[in-house]
């Protein structure tokens, strides 16, 4: 398949709030706090609020399911979704992501589908996100 | 990115059902018949019971596709598939398809992002990926070429 680079996305986020275990696992969210996201295409500032709900499944991977908003340098909000799976024991953090935003500049993105390759790092998350062309 | 081949995956499309208008879009459901699957990994055919692809076309032209799939595989796994996708292009030749004519896959953006849920200890590893795809809308029904995102 081919891609292009679309954004490197950086997370900043606050301390986990614990659900516990549910039915479906063990719950626990991230709240983002703040952000940037930097791309040929676009750039600008992740807007507190989102975070990732991430469930510890039976396996032993977390299910992730983000929400957040990016405030792009010119002023659009850009409203952006990922699932995706985090399985430590093979270093492997990829997610899908989807956007919508009503900008007509980056209305390319609601007919996009991306895919993000993830590194935790010491400073927060990090996603370089691609374009499935 | 780093990808590599899952499954060739072809399913044939039942009578679809036109829901029609509604707040988002227009929208349709396509209920598979069956079809198969085949891959360096794995193999097997389209249970038609539980599979069927939710479509809606919303108000710019894109088509959104929530496609549902049960698998299973010649050793008898069953595997439960869920794809989002896209699907857009020029107007003459979304009309093509629409005709149910053989359209160049290249001319038009058909992309799917699979994931896969199985109990099956030997297809567990579907259980920890995720997969890109692309279509290619034949008139019987779309052919996958699935990836798993290394």
């Amino acid at each position: 398949m081919n891609s292009r680079p679309l954004m490197l996305l950086r997370f900043a986020t606050s301390a986990t709030e614990e659900i516990g275990s549910t039915p479906h696992g063990k719950l626990s969210i991230f709240p983002v706090t703040g952000g940037s996201f930097e791309g040929e295409r676009l750039r600008g500032k992740v807007l507190a609020g989102g975070g990732d709900w991430v469930t510890a499944k039976a396996d032993g991977t977390f299910e992730l399911d983000l929400r957040v908003t990016l405030e792009t340098d010119d002023g659009a909000l850009i409203h952006m979704t990922f699932t995706g799976v985090r399985d430590d024991a093979n270093h492997y953090l990829r997610t899908l992501a989807r956007f919508e935003t009503a900008a007509p500049k980056y209305a390319f993105l609601n007919r996009l589908l991306a895919v993000g390759i993830g590194q935790i790092r010491p400073e927060g998350p990090v996603h370089a996100i691609e374009e499935i062309l | 990115m780093n990808t590599r081949l899952l499954m060739m995956l072809h399913v044939t499309v039942a009578t679809p059902q036109n829901i029609g208008a509604v707040p988002h879009g227009t929208r349709r459901t396509a209920p598979l018949s069956g079809g198969d699957f085949e891959g360096p990994r794995l193999r097997g055919t389209v249970l038609p019971g539980g599979s069927a692809d939710w479509l809606l076309l919303r108000a710019d032209g894109v088509l959104e596709m929530d496609l549902r799939v049960t698998l299973r595989t010649d050793d008898g796994a069953l595997i439960s598939m869920k794809s989002f996708g896209l699907r857009h292009g020029p107007p003459e030749v979304m009309a093509a398809i629409g005709r149910g004519e053989t359209v160049n896959p290249a001319t038009y953006y058909f992309r799917t992002t699979p994931r896969f849920e199985t109990a099956h200890p030997a297809y567990a590893f579907l259980n920890r990926l995720v997969a890109v795809a692309s279509g290619d809308r034949r008139a019987e029904g779309p052919i996958y070429t699935i990836h798993e995102v290394l």
